[in-house]
């Protein structure tokens, strides 16, 4: 495949040169690629199965879909042999590739935290969730904030460079926090917050700081605009500058939440302060008051079925994502740990088993959904013309314990092959 | 009530005594009484029948009848082999998969409740790497939620084991997921010991705190002196009990009676391991750690089998040439940065390749319910699904010395058989009905009376 010639090519000049180039970044595959996949049992997850079809890939993008597709005669040609070809899946919580940085827990608001300053592009695990089928991820702060940091989405083209790796024009998100984590963090300290109380009352107290702030460069600004040359700036802050983006409405708020009590009070302080909350994680006791999680238009990132490893988990329930999907709520499971995201799929099929998910309702929650509570269900979580050509072509059937992925590709580039020897990446290889 | 009798087996005492003399065994065999008291509660007399029947032992019958009385397997085969006792609760389960009770081969459950509530959990004791004299069954909670949740998912056995931070954690406990008390639910009490060299037992390693053990050359050293210990104190026994003999035969004898050695609980412990009657189960990872712990199993003639090899990919030869049973994973287990993505996925199938007689264990408590997804997992790895569910059956029976009893669906074995809507292997299977000892078990746990409370049902 071209590809594959493109790079060996490449290495052996570089092999020849000298020790100084990094052959990783060198071998950054081509976006102008034109790949066929044809005789797939294509799970579009937009408008449902297509026996016997195909999907048209040019420069990145898919080209076309359906039963019937031409592709010029320079296209790599994929036989899928009758095997399942679904989207890419997006992980809507993720902690990998941040080498333990996740959560600067020395105060419980620090929205100026951004995940970007410490992503780790070689880490290994992105690679171990591609082979996984992961193509975006969601990379998080942790939840020992009650406002944690800003995120970054990635897209897993592991051996690609760092830039190449980060999705791009996604919308920015920053992870709040609720319930035990935080008072247990602080508490055992001695300091605020060690309640449920303190929590919300830290959480209330730096957005009333950041209206404060927002008020004052609002003032600022207008009178700039007046023309005043008078108007002196108000002193920057970091933390206060990202807070008022979340009252602008610039962030999609990812709330770590479990409990159902803590939810509510989530969305009655998001309506307080007039932003909106674009979806709880974990929220496992959802099934509780779906209906209102429903009414607001808050998605669920949540695990399938792991539960009881603290208090707040305790309520978990397997039916949780149906029985909320089924009362109006967007659902995604996610995986929150590097193990699970390489087998969601079968957590996944978990919900066809509790409480009688269908198949596409099911490959939605770890599709389109999580591609909705990112912000890039534009560009990605369906097989549509004109989509990312993010692919997984799998082993077996996708929604069961049995299937993996054979081939993963991503922007229209194959990124993990099983069929490969040594890690089965095209694009990597040890100690380059 | 339980008994655990222990039979036919040659025990040496001697630090250097061959290997050769258990090498042999392809597994380790030992009969265990499972007298539970739940078998003969219920007396009803069950037939299932239509159903796909997964025997494990001799095959699938397509249209097949069972029959359970009295806590037994009475009757198995084909449709219309066989008359219907007119006492019987026919069970039309035509249209589903009929197996035996599935067995987990490494649990916790009973020994946790809610995993960071520090006041639920009784899984292991840290102030010493060596406390074999910790018993499972002295901590396990016959009444933890945790248990139903399991059950529900068909998996009606489990060995209990306390958690691995320790080289000598205590004793293994196996369970049936069904009883009244805990008497019930405890079959054998003292079944197995771990003995785990993982690294994971190092855990003074840092320079602030360093105590003894610190290496794993500590930990070696510290393991080989407490065998040797308890070789010692064995001896001294057998010299009182003689001693003792002696002076019975001689009534006239001045010297009167011996007094007895003090006891010494830990190396008690340790006695019927040191004297093969029970298995070890030797817990490591990657090679080195391996090699280290079969040496010091060897040393002391120590009969067991093997537990995780998670990252001994290079030595799956030398791991198939030690003839012992390998209770494999958790397949989860993240390989190394150096190991391709599927280099713990695919362990299972290779064992089975080199002949390697495997069993799949959840190691965990919350999780139990999902072992029959890890042996389906293994399946796209190269297992193939036969083994697989062989490897939470009727392999952890014979391990564990209970094939007489479970792991397969015969006739007069204990009637722990699980009716599903699929493949057990399959994540989307559903299982509907469960017998434990006969008994039909309820299909509820506080789980589903929370589903049911909030889905309006």
């Amino acid at each position: 495949m071209r590809w594959m010639i493109v790079k060996v090519s490449l290495v052996a000049a570089l092999g020849l040169a000298s020790f100084q180039s990094s052959a990783q970044q060198s071998a950054e595959p081509s976006a102008h690629n034109e790949v066929l996949i044809k005789n797939a049992v294509v799970m579009a997850v937009a408008h449902g199965n297509i026996q016997n079809g195909s999907v048209y890939v040019k420069d990145g993008k898919i080209a076309a879909v359906g039963k019937d597709v031409s592709a010029p005669s320079s296209a790599t040609v994929i036989d899928a042999g009758g095997k399942y070809l679904t989207p890419g899946i997006i992980d809507s919580h993720s902690h990998i590739a941040l080498d333990d940085d996740v959560n600067e827990a020395t105060s419980p608001v620090t929205p100026q935290m951004m995940m970007m300053d410490a992503f780790d592009y070689q880490d290994k695990a992105i690679y171990r969730g591609l082979a996984g089928g992961v193509t975006t991820s969601l990379l998080l702060h942790g939840s020992a904030n009650m406002i944690g940091g800003q995120a970054i989405v990635i897209k897993h083209k592991y051996g690609a460079n760092r830039d190449a790796m980060l999705f791009p024009g996604a919308p920015r998100s920053i992870k709040f926090a609720s319930g035990e984590n935080p008072k247990r963090v602080y508490g055992s300290k001695d300091q605020l917050p060690f309640t449920r109380m303190g929590n919300f009352a830290v959480q209330r107290a730096a957005l009333v700081e950041a209206q404060d702030y927002m008020r004052e460069w609002d003032d600022y600004d207008a009178k700039v605009k007046r023309g005043d040359k008078d108007a002196k700036p108000p002193k920057h802050d970091l933390k206060l500058e990202a807070l008022a983006d979340v009252l602008r409405g610039k962030l999609l708020v990812q709330i770590h939440c479990y409990r159902a009590d803590e939810l509510l009070t989530e969305m009655a302080m998001a309506k307080e302060f007039g932003y909106k909350v674009r979806a709880f994680h974990h929220a496992l006791e959802a099934y509780k008051v779906a209906d209102d999680l429903a009414a607001q238009g808050v998605a669920i990132a949540t695990f399938s079925d792991w539960w009881g490893f603290k208090q707040e988990a305790w309520d978990a329930i397997p039916w949780n994502a149906v029985i909320s999907m089924r009362k109006g709520v967007r659902v995604a499971i996610k995986s929150d740990s590097e193990d699970f995201a390489r087998r969601l799929n079968q957590e996944a099929a978990k919900t066809m088993r509790y409480g009688g998910a269908t198949e596409e309702e099911a490959l939605k929650m770890i599709t389109i959904n999580p591609a909705w509570i990112i912000g890039v269900d534009d560009r990605v979580g369906s097989i549509e013309v004109g989509k990312d050509a993010d692919l997984v072509l799998w082993d077996g059937y996708p929604l069961s314990s049995f299937g993996v992925p054979n081939k993963v590709l991503i922007d229209g580039d194959i990124y993990f092959d099983r069929s490969l020897p040594g890690f089965g990446m095209p694009h990597y290889r040890e100690g380059e | 009530m339980i008994q655990s009798s222990v039979v036919g087996h040659q025990s040496s005492e001697a630090v250097v005594d061959p290997w050769s003399l258990v090498v042999g065994q392809l597994l380790i065999v030992f009969a265990i009484c499972l007298c539970s008291g739940s078998a003969s509660a219920q007396q009803k007399t069950f037939v299932l029948k239509g159903g796909k029947l997964l025997t494990i032992s001799h095959g699938t019958i397509e249209n097949g009848v069972l029959a359970m009385s009295g806590g037994k397997i009475t009757a198995i085969g084909p449709a219309g082999s066989m008359k219907i006792p007119k006492d019987a609760e026919v069970i039309d389960v035509t249209g589903m998969t009929v197996y035996p009770g599935l067995i987990d081969s490494e649990s916790y459950l009973g020994l946790t409740e809610i995993s960071a509530e520090g006041s639920t959990n009784d899984l292991i004791e840290t102030s010493d790497e060596i406390m074999p004299h910790m018993h499972v069954y002295d901590a396990f909670h016959a009444e933890s939620e945790l248990i139903p949740v399991a059950r529900l998912n068909g998996i009606t056995n489990a060995i209990v084991a306390p958690q691995s931070q320790d080289t000598l954690p205590g004793q293994d406990a196996f369970i049936q997921l069904d009883g009244k008390s805990a008497n019930d639910m405890l079959l054998v009490r003292d079944l197995a010991m771990p003995l785990n060299f993982t690294g994971e037992q190092r855990r003074n390693e840092s320079w602030e705190k360093r105590k003894f053990p610190q290496t794993r050359m500590g930990l070696a050293a510290q393991l080989r002196q407490t065998f040797l210990d308890a070789q010692d104190y064995s001896d001294r026994w057998s010299d009182y009990e003689k001693k003792k003999s002696d002076a019975a035969a001689k009534p006239d004898d001045k010297k009167g009676a011996p007094s007895p050695p003090k006891r010494d609980l830990k190396l008690e412990a340790l006695l019927p391991y040191l004297q093969g009657k029970k298995p070890i189960v030797l817990a490591a990872e990657e090679p080195s750690d391996l090699e280290t712990a079969v040496g010091l199993a060897r040393q002391f003639n120590l009969k067991f089998v093997l537990n995780h090899v998670s990252h001994s990919q290079p030595v799956l030869d030398y791991v198939a040439s030690l003839k012992v049973p390998v209770i494999v994973g958790p397949i989860y287990e993240s390989p190394k940065n150096y190991e391709r993505y599927d280099a713990v996925y695919g362990l299972p199938g290779e064992l089975y390749k080199r002949g390697v007689k495997i069993a799949f264990a959840s190691y965990d408590a919350h999780a139990v319910r999902n072992l029959p997804y890890a042996a389906g997992y293994a399946t796209a790895f190269g297992l193939p699904h036969d083994e697989a569910l062989k490897a939470i059956t009727l392999n952890p029976a014979e391990i564990w010395g209970v094939a007489d009893q479970l792991g397969s669906l015969d006739v007069g074995k204990t009637a722990n058989v699980v009716v599903a809507d699929g493949d057990p292997l399959d994540v989307k299977t559903d299982v509907k009905r469960i017998f434990i000892s006969g008994r039909q078990v309820p299909m509820t746990s506080r789980q589903t009376v929370l589903r049911d409370r909030y889905s309006g049902k």
